[in-house]
């Protein structure tokens, strides 16, 4: 039993989808009210059959959580755990739309600047209290003002925040920001009840109290945890599981091992070449779902081989995407192309790509400083097959241009902190996004100045780019907005500030006991549609 | 060796590049941000001075709280020594139970075909590694035969046991080569001995003689050399535990390495030292039970 990705998610069902999402988002006022319907679709589009109550869902995860606060939260383990206790008031959803969630509906102001949210009535925590504006308030005030989270910068537009009559809640902006509901709608906007209930932050956190299906039955941090009904959930009569408990298990190899026996219903981070195999398995069916992230070769232009165009041109011709791609994914990912993942809205299939050539790759270099080549150094993330595979063979597909290539890979910690403070010459690493905007990704990679990473850390600074980069971020009109897009796409196909290498997807394996489960494309999975039979 | 062990661990974190904060905080983390959880960790002090405090916190017993977790290193710590401890028993139990019978064989059949047998079945095992030799029990046992789960710490008391079985025969194999070879050689010497002699004089059985009178009498370098290698066993829970999903010391230590959660490595390294000594000075306490010839002191 396997399914494939195509059907879920083919381009053309991408685009539709992208232009309703934005047609709501920019039409905000009229159409504002359709959403509860869309929730309940998506709710039934999920359980084919009739769902039926009871079990326990055991999951063996490769990530630990560690703690449970949204505003402090960045890895996996903690975001994709605390996301089952609390939640946001837009959420996106596996086909990678924003659909209102603790929001019943929105509207926007002529000018971007005034967001109402209509909260959802009937919602109510877990310790069964009322969701009330109040809370909202707290909840995006204190994650706002946390500047030192991890992703604060997302809330960075909001200027005030306002309760108004019984349901409603209302955000002045600093300036007119068309990726604000995609930013409300992280998870570190999750909402929990304003002062922490009367308790302690601390003790919040150690059981937080959120309005999501599941409340914190048992925890031991690093190790694994179990979760509960939320008996006051919106959704009634869901989660249809009576527990769900999450293992840690680390190494890919016993996760395999693990939906093989049957002792786990689920897994993530299935190994590409374990696929094949595991959808022969019987009782296991393997999914893969298109993800916001994308692998990138990242040139370091602070060096002067690097600043030369006509080289990083030179280098990106030489790489054969797709055959890297079949060489090392078993057939999972896609090869890579513009530096946005085709799963993201705005995505352009269009951009002028500098496809494999490696007579273009010697014309290039030829017209460069460095005609005859050069000594470089590549580094990688120690200790992951993938990273190990995709450097050897951008070390040989640069041999013919007489670039010579070492390899460095050095733990994961220490990784970062060399190419983060520049002192590397390339590297390799995912981008992911976090949101369902491009804009975090675009501004992230191409605004050198205020984008937070020096346009990841390769120093690309290319003044057209960062101007339509800070144009599409005030445009709300989806058609202009996509033309900028484009042009920003395209604009960097041709300046290749980065090798766009491959768009890998989330690979999942799960009993075929198990229905309901759907992984959006942040990574996110909601379980509360997930049912035994 | 406590103390080099946590000068060692300290300079040796402080070394290696990484930052705890930047792990934490995630690539959107700002410098100031960076910058201000250094300063609640203290990381922004010289180096000097964190070693002066690191000591002062050791010397008075507090390990302080995890970078990652937010809570206090013991309790962390607390949480995960039970899974530990019970593989290191369970893998030194079953060294024991297979190391007694191989020597015994191996010396009572000096140089012939079940000696050779043994002896050629230690030098596979030294040469072995323990992750190949977990998915290979894995595969068999768990997998084919379905009798033991193929990882994970189980529920209940009996769950308990039955998921540590194969984790303790991996961690076993990582020993046992070596106690089998120095059994059999304590033996081989031990029955050329005048008492042995006298024994067999006397009438007693064979089995009585190798097991009561020779096995009595080899088994104290073997105790000793368990009592060393129980370190090794302890270094090797790293690995089956990661084979095996138990998220004891080991897996924590591992992911606390990765995540530069100095206050939880100092921690896990620190206890896993001091259960070393402890456990090599029970085993010489139980050698001078063994032997009244051994004195302490």
């Amino acid at each position: 039993m396997t399914t494939e990705p195509e059907p879920r998610f083919t381009r053309r069902r991408l685009l539709r989808n992208g232009a309703a999402g934005s047609v709501l988002l920019a039409a905000g006022p009229l159409l504002a009210t359709a959403p509860a319907r869309a929730a309940a679709r998506l709710a039934s589009a999920h359980a084919a059959g009739v769902p039926k109550k009871g079990g326990t869902l055991t999951f063996a995860r490769s990530v630990a959580p560690t703690q449970l606060d949204p505003a402090n939260s960045i890895i996996a383990g903690d975001v994709y755990t605390l996301d089952k206790i609390m939640e946001p008031l837009y959420l996106t959803s596996p086909a990678g739309q924003l659909i209102p969630w603790l929001a019943e509906s929105h509207t926007t102001s002529a000018d971007g600047l005034t967001w109402t949210f209509n909260l959802r009535p009937g919602v109510k925590f877990s310790d069964g209290t009322p969701l009330t504006p109040a809370d909202v308030v707290f909840s995006i005030k204190r994650e706002a003002a946390n500047t030192n989270g991890p992703l604060s910068f997302l809330d960075a537009a909001i200027k005030t925040i306002k309760a108004s009559g019984p349901n409603k809640v209302v955000f002045g902006l600093s300036a007119p920001w068309a990726p604000f509901l995609s930013d409300i709608s992280v998870f570190a906007n999750a909402i929990i009840p304003a002062n922490f209930g009367g308790k302690s932050e601390k003790a919040f956190f150690a059981k937080p109290i959120g309005t999501g299906p599941f409340v914190l039955d048992s925890f031991t941090p690093s190790s694994n945890l179990t979760l509960k009904p939320n008996p006051h959930y919106w959704q009634v009569g869901k989660p249809y599981v009576d527990a769900v408990q999450i293992n840690y298990v680390s190494a890919d190899n016993q996760r395999v091992l693990q939906i093989q026996s049957g002792e786990a219903e689920i897994i993530d981070q299935v190994p590409p070449a374990n696929v094949s195999a595991l959808k022969r398995a019987s009782g296991v069916k393997v999914e893969l779902y298109p993800a916001w992230e994308v692998d990138l070769l990242v040139f370091n232009e602070k060096l002067p081989q690097f600043a030369d165009r006509h080289v990083r041109r030179a280098i990106t011709y030489a790489i054969n995407r797709p055959a890297l791609v079949s060489a090392t994914s078993f057939g999972t990912a896609k090869p890579g192309g513009s530096f946005v993942p085709p799963s993201l809205e705005y995505y352009d299939p269009n951009t002028p790509v500098l496809a494999y050539s490696l007579a273009n790759a010697k014309a290039e270099l030829a017209k460069s400083k460095y005609p005859h080549g050069f000594h470089t150094k590549l580094l990688i993330s120690g200790g992951v097959q993938k990273w190990s595979e995709f450097a050897a063979i951008i070390q040989q597909s640069l041999a013919p241009l007489n670039i010579k290539v070492t390899i460095d890979s050095p733990d994961n910690a220490a990784f970062h902190t060399q190419f983060e403070s520049f002192n590397y010459d390339m590297f390799i690493d995912y981008a992911i996004n976090d949101i369902s905007d491009v804009d975090e990704m675009a501004s992230f990679e191409l605004n050198y100045k205020d984008g937070g990473s020096s346009s990841y850390w390769s120093s690309y600074n290319n003044p057209a780019v960062t101007a339509l980069v800070n144009k599409a971020e005030a445009e709300f009109d989806t058609t202009k907005r996509a033309a900028l897009y484009a042009q920003i796409q395209a604009l960097v196909a041709e300046d290749a500030p980065f090798v766009p290498l491959d768009y890998p997807p989330y690979i999942y394996a799960t009993s075929t006991k198990v229905n309901g489960f759907a992984v959006n494309p942040g990574g996110a999975y909601r379980l509360e549609n997930v049912w035994l039979s | 060796m406590v103390i080099g062990v946590a000068a060692a661990t300290f300079l040796l974190l402080h070394a290696v590049p990484g930052s705890p904060a930047r792990e934490v905080l995630g690539e959107h983390a700002t410098p100031a941000a960076v910058a201000a959880l250094n300063h609640r960790w203290g990381l922004d002090r010289s180096l000097g001075s964190q070693f002066v405090r690191y000591v002062g916190d050791l010397v008075t017993l507090r390990l302080g709280v995890s970078f990652v977790y937010g809570i206090s290193v013991i309790s962390l710590i607390g949480d995960h020594l039970a899974e530990t401890a019970a593989l290191v028993g369970i893998a030194t139990l079953f060294a024991v139970l297979i190391t007694v019978p191989l020597a015994t064989l191996a010396a009572s059949r000096r140089d012939r075909l079940a000696d050779q047998a043994v002896r050629g079945l230690s030098v596979l095992g030294l040469g072995m590694p323990a992750f190949w030799f977990g998915i290979v029990l894995i595969e068999i046992f768990a997998l084919r035969l379905g009798l033991l789960p193929v990882g994970g710490a189980g529920s209940g008391l009996w769950g308990h046991i039955e998921s540590l079985i194969l984790p303790g025969l991996t961690a076993s194999f990582a020993i046992v080569p070596l106690l089998v070879r120095s059994l059999r050689v304590g033996m081989l010497e031990v029955l050329g001995a005048d008492f042995v002699a006298a024994a067999r004089a006397n009438g007693l059985g064979e089995l009585r003689v190798l097991l009561w009178h020779v096995a009595r009498n080899a088994v104290i370098p073997t105790l000793t050399l368990l009592g060393l290698n129980i370190a090794y066993l302890v270094g090797s829970t790293v690995i089956v535990e990661n084979v095996f999903a138990l998220n004891g010391l080991g897996s924590l230590l591992l992911s606390s390495i990765s995540s530069r959660d100095f206050p939880m490595v100092q921690g896990i390294t620190l206890v896993l030292a001091i259960s070393v000594v402890l456990i090599n000075l029970a085993t010489d306490l139980l050698a001078a039970r063994l032997d009244p010839r051994i004195r302490l002191g």
